[in-house]
């Protein structure tokens, strides 16, 4: 199991264009959708809403993970979106959040894929992994920053 | 060094958690504090706090938006917060945990009976795992199917022991709900929960489909047994060496999975336990036929372990049609042999639930009501939940209750002319000679199996 199984550079969006919670998670719920992650966009959106009121995703540092568990979602995949000016996303810290990892996996899932996105957790609270990943010039650097983990 | 052992858990449990986790251990080797973290996530509990590791620690930390059990760490300092205000702040925590150790502020832990009787019981649980866990699992799901479709089928014979031949009579519709039904199902359900336990999901289809072939086949719940745990391990297998391409994958769980999970266990059923369950019967069968002549105490004694070794499995199935064959000879004592050991195992059983409650769960003890109900009616499939769960010492047990019955009631000359009934069929003239002497042979028999049972199975521990 590899970090590129579950992102691609076409899962990646550099310049989020949203400017508040709702419709940052709606902009990568349809990069997902586009790239035919999720078999229904709509269901994705309610159960990623439906997290977020048992407690923010936003963990502070700027970095949020929005995250849902489906049968909807085909296969375990991350979406990473960036914003340049930065959303409030009502996190535990009150500042906004730059860096966004949207992460989807269907109801069941094998254990190798979770320890994977567990791996990916674990370094977002490294200050350089989140520099690097602010400082990234493209999507490539992105990956290359995500393959490194 | 001071030691803090932490908790951390997330609703989802695929990220939050992570990153508490990494957060305080991060925090931990900067102040120079030693940490160990369990993770309650998706991928279930890992890096596990041991009893050692709680003992050893100054403090505890529990950073966690779900319900962590709070009973091991009692007696410690423990700082409560929420998952994400690790993530935030793992600093803090660490000083306000070792603060709290330092003023030897303990956290008093509602360690009540009752949550400590439960934390037991799930530690228990999570300890019986592997294949007891799985036969325990089909028993349980079995148990509502045998209940009933035992009583309803006891009901029946209320309105006389053949009433149910009749059709359109609502004695036809109970044996119809009971027997054909209920009693049906019994031995799919046993061995796709098995499965189910085993393989999740995908391993339903594939486990009732080898019960019911078990069924079909005459092999009875051993065979069932037999095939829940073939198809869940086959189907487990499966799961997990089969790589589709990815574009095929939505076609696995749907498509792939059932199919030849289903496929396999079903030959395996149709060409491999068939053919000798098929061949034990008839061996079994012819066996007996010669045995006709052999003194009559010896066949009672024969035809009543065989009763109980495995019903409604080939060896249950040989004695019983061997004896019921033999009414046509006008021979009757065989019959009244038979019937009288299919008695004692459902009633020995459920004398012994009543007798000594620490050697069986609570299921089973309620489990022991109907089977006094069962056990006079003749459906002996009251004792199969004891049987499944626990094959090796129930088994011999009521085989020997049986075998003594069986003997007995052939020593006593016991006659019986109706190849089913249980206690109906008695007061009915002429159908039973030696009545008295017949009750004699089955409640010793019961006795014995009560007997044997105190005897073979240990007692829980508690």
């Amino acid at each position: 199991m590899e970090v590129n199984e579950f992102i691609n550079k076409n899962l990646i969006e550099m310049n989020l264009k949203s400017e508040d919670k709702d419709s940052v998670i709606k902009e990568m719920i349809e990069i997902m959708a586009e790239n035919e992650i999720i078999t229904d966009k709509k269901e994705v959106i309610k159960k990623a809403m439906e997290r977020e009121e048992k407690g923010t995703t936003g963990v502070g540092k700027g970095v949020a993970i929005p995250h849902v568990k489906s049968d909807a979602v085909k296969k375990p995949a991350v979406a990473f979106g960036r914003s340049d000016v930065g959303i409030d996303y009502g996190s535990m810290d009150e500042k906004p959040s730059r860096l966004f990892f949207l992460i989807t996996v269907p109801e069941e899932s094998h254990d190798e894929h979770l320890k994977l996105l567990a791996q990916l957790s674990r370094n977002l609270v490294h200050d350089d992994f989140r520099d690097n990943l602010l400082t990234a010039k493209n999507a490539e650097e992105v990956m290359n920053i995500l393959e490194n983990i | 060094m001071k030691k803090i052992v932490a908790v951390t858990s997330c609703p989802t449990g695929i990220a939050h958690t992570y990153m508490a986790s990494e957060s305080l251990e991060e925090a931990a080797k900067k102040m120079d504090v030693q940490m160990k973290v369990e993770t309650q996530g998706s991928v279930g509990v890992e890096n596990e706090l041991s009893e050692q590791d709680i003992k050893e620690a100054d403090a505890v930390v529990i950073a966690a938006d779900t319900n962590v059990s709070h009973e091991r760490f009692g007696g410690k300092p423990i700082v409560e917060v929420a998952v994400a205000d690790a993530i935030d702040d793992a600093e803090s925590l660490i000083n306000q945990a070792l603060e709290k150790a330092e003023k030897g502020e303990t956290t008093e832990v509602k360690a009540n009976l009752q949550s400590q009787v439960s934390d037991e019981k799930s530690k228990r649980k999570s300890k019986r795992s592997g294949p007891y866990k799985h036969l325990m699992t089909g028993v349980s799901f079995m148990l509502p199917f045998v209940v009933a479709g035992g009583l309803s089928i006891a009901l029946s014979f209320v309105f006389g022991i053949n009433a149910a031949e009749q059709e359109g009579t609502l004695a036809a519709a109970l044996m119809q709900i009971g027997g054909d039904s209920a009693f049906a199902l019994m031995v799919p359900i046993l061995a796709g929960y098995i499965a189910f336990s085993i393989a999740d999901r995908p391993g339903i289809a594939p486990g009732m489909i080898g019960g019911m072939l078990a069924s079909s086949i005459g092999a009875g719940f051993l065979g069932g047994i037999i095939a829940g745990f073939l198809a869940g391990y086959i189907t487990q297998w499966l799961k997990e060496h089969i790589n589709l391409p990815e574009n095929l994958q939505g076609l696995m769980p749907v498509l792939v999975l059932p199919f030849l999970s289903s496929l396999i266990i079903g030959l395996l059923m149709i060409y491999i336990i068939g053919p000798p369950v098929e061949g034990i019967m008839n061996g079994l069968e012819s066996w007996l036929q010669g045995m006709t002549d052999a003194n009559a105490v010896f066949l009672g004694l024969i035809l009543g372990a065989m009763m109980a070794f495995d019903m409604g499995g080939p060896v249950n199935k040989a004695a019983y049609t061997f004896s019921v064959g033999l009414l046509g000879s006008e021979i009757y004592g065989p019959m009244a042999a038979v019937m009288a050991a299919g008695m004692t195992p459902p009633l020995g059983l459920a004398l012994a639930t009543v007798l000594f409650k620490n050697r069986f769960t609570r299921q089973e003890i309620e489990a022991g009501k109907p089977a006094w109900f069962m056990g006079i009616s003749f459906i002996t499939e009251g004792a199969i939940p004891f049987a499944a769960a626990d094959p090796i010492r129930v088994i011999p047990s009521i085989m020997t209750g049986s075998a003594i019955t069986g003997a007995l009631s052939m020593l006593f000359g016991v006659g019986l002319k109706a190849p089913h009934g249980g206690i109906f069929v008695l007061p009915i003239p002429n159908v039973v000679t030696n009545l008295g002497f017949y009750a004699i042979a089955i409640i010793v028999g019961t006795i014995v199996t009560t007997s044997m049972l105190r005897l073979l199975k240990p007692k829980l521990a508690e």
